[in-house]
Parts: structure tokens; sequence; C-alpha cells
């Protein structure tokens, strides 16, 4: 009898606890899925969907495209960029040039003029003070941001993020020294050690933006993190949207500000949800609850061929590219003849119809459509031709693969990545006759191999931080540069590319990556493939979206402070 | 009784170190780092990123650190998002993968051991196929499969229920089935095996000879005894709901610790990691504690000195 009472009181104190838990767990409660109103005027509210949980959203620090789609809602830079990936001035009053003086003729000094009616969204001043200490704490060695790099050649900026091991007034001076200040409240002077005309695009780019330096004082890093109810309270900004809400790993609410100095956006709210599943967000989308979702990988095709959903799709190129890449300085793949002959064996079309499912571009080269430095006829002499490829074999020493050592490619196990390998494999047969052994590695086991250069041939894509060949080919292939993982080493392009990074004429610059480019296609340290598409589905009702190459996960969130909802 | 917990408590402080150390070793023994990613983060950057959280010390120093944080309850800060204690990261997760594994255990009991039971007491009977099928059908369908038919069919067409999400009742309801469905159709199973085999015990055949009533044989002689290996299955099942519900909270996008701690794993995010770990470990320890309990309860035959 004791025992059957004590059996009973286990089972119920279960239940209990399992109630309280349930019930406290409601009082945070989300503002709730099926929280689709049946208003009469139509809400101009938006549920989108950023698929993943943020690291951060400090603009210092972050680096991932989810993380700047909240962002580049709550805060705007000196400069933007416009749909068609043009420049515009933002907070500063016009775009920095040789010509109206504000780039200095050396190249080397910006000042910049800033619009005196900017404010913050609790209504205070945006001044130059503001960039000026957004500026240092991107250098921050304690704050290690990874886009620190792209700013090296801003004064003083690499010995002050160098420091790290550094007694606190020796960082000080270092800070000090830092080629940034504001002249007075509305102009702002950046020193560079070198000329980089396209520093003014970087100037767009959300590291740069202003930040608050009462916040960062007095809540340190955590400045932009919630509280523990979600709220984001210190969060300031000077952006169309507020975030009011950061419910960690379920959903972002952002509401309109209502004191923003521009154009108002039209939106009160905007609701990113936290969907990783792209069955659930489908269904999440079919439901009601989402007025945007990707789908999942695959079935692209019977979406287009859906009746209902088809009228739905929104599909852009994005500023991707895709590539096989080689590790060019180890045998067989250090053979120039080999690699071209690889990629005159790959029929791109069929990889886009067979792994991408229709959805993506046929590549030829590394610079992708829609940029300054695109060149629809480079690469042509190695699209897929396999009597082509059967010379170039014999050419390169292997008529017939004959001696051909064991061909071997490496890519990360994830997503579509095996479907990718079984496709090489199939075309090297079907067109060379030769064999590839694949080898699938966990991803960060393959990052690893990657970064060490320890690889013989992978798979590699590289997305647009900004719209311009300074993005796309140093960093990629010049000798021993930070992401050339090829091992590509060229003088001649080494040359070309140093003049072309200096170059303050804009026209003779892109003309110096044009012939920059070329030396590397001609060379074909990587097989380009294709160029990626953005391919998700969007509510009828959901108007004025502007789609841009340079958008995330989230299609169109470069100009969310356009759209609207018409019902 | 009082002795054997508080040994066994002992234990498990042992236990945790040496699982925390292997862990530990396991973690920095396999290829890739956190700053290991496609797009190469500059070398100077990787440097700052290491000296921000204590990594460039030796293995050593870091595992001291660490375990001595441990003993005064800092479990570190993750790596992969932004600065958050691992503390407030499992405060904010438990909760809900507990519920979610609590319910779901507690569902699974309610309907397993009656359907087992009632298949048994009515062997060959209707009832008694419908319990094969229940269980041979949920024990064969994985829970993501069910899970997206349950979602289609829930919400998507009849619009009853909201996809996903935590905070409403409606939205826990889809999630606690699927994880149920697996454990239920086992309980079933085992209960309807172990009832059919205690009816056969001579101790049951001499209570009715007896002349005692047949429901008191049923309760007292026949479901006592025949629980005894449910609860065996019982303990690891409760701690599998709540450590192993990573794919039913991804699914369902509930922002428990599962699906936290497998996107440390492939973040590599260290501190993450170790408090994932540390949490599990306590959690299957206690409970296999409290099966161990619950033996003496049921079984006059097993005591504890």
């Amino acid at each position: 009898m004791k025992r059957k009472t004590f059996i009973l009181s286990i089972l119920s104190i279960l239940v209990i606890v399992s109630l309280i838990f349930t019930s406290a767990c409601s009082t945070s409660s989300t503002s709730g899925a099926n929280s689709s109103t049946a208003a009469n005027s139509t809400p101009q509210v938006i549920t989108l969907n950023l698929a993943g949980e943020n690291n951060t959203i400090d603009p210092n620090r972050a680096s991932w495209t989810s993380e700047r789609t909240i962002i580049i809602q709550c805060f705007d830079g000196l400069l933007t960029f416009n749909s068609d990936l043009t420049l515009a001035p933002m907070v500063a009053k016009e775009i920095p040039t040789v010509a109206n003086k504000d780039i200095s003729a050396d190249g080397k000094t910006y000042t910049i003029k800033l619009k005196n009616n900017v404010t913050w969204s609790d209504g205070t001043k945006v001044t130059a003070k503001d960039f000026v200490f957004s500026f240092k704490r991107l250098f921050s060695p304690d704050l290690a941001s990874e886009y620190e790099s792209f700013y090296s050649d801003v004064v003083g900026g690499d010995a002050y993020f160098s420091a790290t091991g550094k007694t606190d007034a020796e960082k000080q001076a270092l800070q000090d020294a830092i080629g940034v200040r504001a002249v007075d409240d509305y102009t702002l002077e950046i020193k560079l050690t070198d000329s980089l005309p396209t520093f003014t695009q970087l100037l767009a780019l959300w590291p740069v933006f202003p930040v608050r330096q009462d916040m960062v004082a007095k809540y340190g890093d955590k400045w932009a993190q919630p509280d523990a109810n979600g709220a984001m309270p210190n969060y300031i900004g000077n952006g169309p949207f507020i975030l009011k809400e950061w419910v960690q790993q379920d959903h972002y609410t952002l509401v309109r500000n209502e004191k923003y100095w521009g154009t108002k956006p039209k939106l009160t709210q905007i609701t990113f949800k936290e969907l990783t599943d792209a069955n659930l967000a489908l269904a999440a989308y079919k439901a009601g609850e989402l007025d945007q979702s990707g789908v999942p990988g695959g079935t692209e095709q019977t979406t287009m061929n859906d009746a209902t959903l088809s009228p739905q799709i929104l599909r852009f190129p994005t500023l991707t590219t895709y590539a096989f890449q080689f590790n060019v300085t180890k045998p067989p793949f250090d053979n120039k003849l080999l690699r071209q002959a690889l990629a005159c064996a790959i029929d791109r079309s069929a990889y886009i119809n067979q792994v991408r499912h229709g959805v993506g571009k046929v590549a030829l080269s590394w610079i992708p459509p829609g940029m300054p430095g695109f060149d629809a006829t480079l690469g042509t002499d190695w699209s897929f031709n396999p009597t082509k490829a059967k010379q170039l074999l014999a050419q390169a020493g292997y008529p017939d693969g004959k001696g051909l050592p064991e061909l071997k490619f490496q890519i990360a196990n994830t997503g579509a990545n095996p479907t990718i390998a079984a496709f090489l494999q199939g075309q090297l047969k079907d067109n060379l006759g030769i064999n590839l052994t694949v080898e699938l590695m966990e991803s960060k086991a393959y990052s690893a191999l990657y970064n060490a250069k320890q690889f013989t041939w992978g798979f590699t894509g590289w997305g647009a931080d900004y719209p311009d060949p300074d993005d796309w080919l140093p960093q990629l292939y010049m000798t021993g540069a930070g992401n050339n993982k090829t091992g590509y080493s060229n003088p001649a392009f080494d040359a070309i590319s140093k003049q072309a990074l200096a170059e303050l004429d804009n026209t003779k610059r892109l003309q110096l990556w044009a012939q920059a480019q070329a030396m590397v296609v001609a060379d074909q340290p990587m097989i380009y493939v294709f160029n990626r598409e953005t391919f998700v589905l969007q509510k009828p009702w959901v108007k004025g979206m502007v789609t841009s190459g340079l958008d995330g996960n989230v299609a169109g969130d470069t100009f969310l402070r356009n759209v609207y909802i018409q019902k | 009784m009082g002795r054997f917990i508080i040994r066994r408590v002992l234990w498990l402080i042992l236990v945790l170190f040496v699982v925390l150390l292997i862990t530990f070793i396991l973690m920095h023994l396999v290829p890739g780092g956190p700053w290991d990613r496609e797009k190469a983060l500059a070398p100077k950057v990787i440097e700052a990123l290491n000296k921000r959280y204590g990594l460039d010390l030796p293995l050593w120093r870091q595992f001291v650190n660490y375990a001595w944080g441990v003993l005064h309850g800092d479990l570190g800060i993750s790596y992969s998002y932004s600065d958050r204690t691992v503390v407030s990261i499992l405060a904010h997760g438990i909760p809900k993968t507990a519920t979610l594994g609590i319910l779901a255990f507690v569902v699974a009991q309610a309907i397993g051991i009656p359907f087992g039971v009632a298949a048994a007491l009515k062997q060959n009977s209707a009832v008694d196929y419908a319990s094969v099928l229940f269980s041979t059908v949920f024990a064969s369908i994985p829970g993501f499969v069910l899970g997206i038919l349950l979602i289609v069919l829930f919400a998507v067409v009849l619009h009853w229920l909201p996809t996903s999400g935590w905070g409403s009742i409606q939205q826990l309801i889809m999630p606690v089935f699927c994880l149920a469905a697996l454990p239920a159709a086992q309980s079933a199973r085992i209960t309807r095996a172990s009832t059919l085999d205690v009816m056969r015990q001579d101790y049951v055949r001499t209570a009715r000879s007896k002349g005692i009533l047949e429901s008191t044989v049923r309760v007292r002689h026949i479901f006592r005894n025949s629980l005894i290996p449910v609860v065996t299955v019982a303990g690891p099942e409760l701690a599998n709901l709540i450590t192993g519900s990573f794919i039913i909270e991804n699914l369902f996008a509930i922002p428990g610790v599962g699906r936290l701690f497998v996107q440390g794993i492939f973040a590599r995010d260290y501190t993450l990691i170790m408090g994932g770990v540390l949490f599990y470990a306590i959690t299957i320890a206690l409970l296999n504690l409290v099966v161990d309990i619950l033996y003496a309860a049921i079984d006059p035959r097993i005591r504890y000195e």
C-alpha cells in the first residue's frame, strides 16, 4: 500500500512539474504563431524567416548575412547601396570623390560632411563623434571583430588591433593614434595608409555603422544583447526600424522608428522567425504564418509546376559564384592543361538541371553577372566541350587518361554536397573516362584541411561583401592572400592587382581588373560552375519588394523599408 | 537507503569529472576549431579571438580554468552565441527541453501501459491486435516523418494548430505527441509481454485458487509485478526523451537545449559542448538513481543496504 502511493506520488510530481514548466513558459510567450489578424484595414506587418540564431547583432562585430539582415533595418551608415548596386549617400551629404575634394588628390584622406538632421531613435543627433567611436571600437583588440581586416588601410588600425598583449596605457595610445577624427560635429576625417578608391564601398557596410558610445560605456559588449525578457532597450540605432525584442532562438520583433529622420517606412512591424527546418518553413508559409519562405532543396521544380505556388515564386540572381578549386601547388593539378581539360569536361547546364533543379546560371568566369567586372565573353574557351577536353588531356600528357594518378576530390558532407560530388564523378567518367575518388568530410574538418591548404581538389563558393572586383580578385588570387587556397601565384597578376587597387580613375581601374581576371580564368585555378539564384515563395500581398544581389538569406532584406502590404 | 544515495551522488561527481575530461580531450582531437570556416578569417583576427576566449593558453591550463569555473557554477561563455554565458543559455533552454521530455514521457506511459495491460488481459482479441498494430506503426515511423505529417495535416490542411514555436499549449501538442509515439509503442509492447509472463506465474495461479477476487489478483499480483521491466526501461527512456529531442526541437523550432547543443558541436563551440554534456550526464545519472530507488519500492526482494 505504502509503495503504491509512493509510485503514485512520483507520477503526480512529474505531472505537476511539467505543468509548472508549461505555465512558466507561457508567461514569456511569443506573440503567437496564429496572430494573423482578421482586421479590415490591412495591418502593415510582415513575418519573415531568418532561419537560424545569430551570433551577434553588434555592427562592429557582425559578420554573417543573417546578422546584417537585422542590423541594416536598425542602422544607417555614411553611405548605402542603390538597388542597382551603385552608391548613394545616407548619413553623409554626398559620396566622397576626388572631384568634390572629399578625397584628397593622393587618395589617402577622406573628409566626409554629414547631414545635420540625422537622429538616433531616442531623438539625439548623430554626429561625427559617433562614427569616430565606431571606427575605433572596430579596431579594438579586445573586441576581435571579424571584419576588422577589411579596414586595414585606415592609419593605425592594424597597430591597435594587434596590441592584444599590451598594457592598457599602450592600447590607449595606439587607439588615439588611429587616423579617424571628428573635425567638427558634422565633419569626419579618415586617413588611409594607401590610396584605396573602393574605401567608399566599405563606408556603406555595417561594421562602420555608427554606434552609441554611452550604451557601450554603460553595458559593455552586452549593449547589443536582450534582457531576460527579450527586450532590447539599449540597442539604439539611427535606422528606419527599432528592434523591440529578440527572444533568443525564437524570433525578432522590429517596429517602425516613429522618430526616423528620413522617409518613414510603410511597414509598422517586421517579425523575423527562426525556423531552421526547410520543410517546416514551407508548411508555416502555406499555413499563413510566414509571408516569405524558401523551399526545401530539391523541390524547386515541383514548386514551379505547382499551379498555386508558381505565381508566388520570387527568384533573382545573387552575387555568388561556385567553383571546383584545385590545389595548384601539388601534382597532378599543377598541370594547367589538365585543369583546362577537366574544365571542358563539365557540363554546367546539366549541373544546374540535375543538382540545382533548374535554379542558377552557368558560370564560366569568377566575377558574377550584375556587378562591375563581369565579362560574359570570358571563359568561353573552357566551356563544356568533350572533344576539346580529350585533346587537352592528351596534351597534358595523359592520352585517354593513361598515366593519370588517382584524382581525389574533397567536399564537406552537408546539404546537396554529396550530390555535387557524385555529379562531378559522373561527368569525368562519361566525358573523359577517368575515375574520381570522393572524400566526404565533416564540415569543420573540411574547412581545417582547406585552410591548411592540404586539399587536392575541392568545392568553394564566394559571395560579395561589396559589389566590386576588389572583393573578388586580390583576396583570392594574389600570391599568399588570405583567401588564396589554391596556391595560385602569378607575378603579372600580382603587379596588375596592386596597380588596380590604388587606381583612382574608375574606368582605368575596371580595365585593369578586367585584364587581371582574364589572366586568372586562362590559368583555371578553379573550374567556374554556376552563379546562385535566390528562389523563394512570397505572398501576393507583399508589395514594393525590391531585390538586390546583396540580399542575404531573407530575399529583399536590403530594401525592406520600401515594402508595404496590400490585401 | 540514505547511505546508498549519498554514495551514488559522490560517485556521480567523480563520473562527471571524468566525462568532462574525456569530452575536453575528444573536442580538441577532432579536426577543425571554432574559427575554421571556408571564408578564412585573417590570422590577426584569429589571434585576437583566441585571446578573447582564452584559447591561446596551453590546453591543460584551459581545462584547469574550466574545471575551476565549473566548481564555482561558471560554465564559461559561448563563442558562437555572442558571449552569452553557457549557464544563461542552458537556463533558457532546459525548462523547455525538460517540459517537452517529461510531458512526452507522461503521455507515452499513459498510452502505453494501459494499452499493454489491456492487450495482455484480452490476448488475441481486437484490443490486442490494435495494440500490436499501434506499437508496430509508431515504433517504425521516424519522429521527423511523423512530425511533418502532423504539421501538414493539422496546421496546413485543417488549420487547427500552429505549425511550430513555443509558448502555448497548442504549440506543445504535436511535438509532445511526436516524441511520445516511439516510447508509447515500446511501453505498450513491454507491458504486454511482461503482463503475459506474470499471468502464467505460479503465484498468480495460487492467488486465484485461494479464491481472491479477480480484480485484486489483477491489480496486486499481476499489474504490480509486470511493472518491473517497464520501470527498468522507463528511466533510460525519460533520459532519452530529455536529452534526445534535438530532431523534434529543430523541426518544431522549439528553443530548447538539444538544438543548441548539436549546433554547438558543428560550430566547435567548446564551452557550449561541455555545458551540454554536463547537463546530459547529470540528467542520465540522476534518472538512473531514481530508477534504482523505484526498484526497491516496487519489488520487495530488492533492498539497498
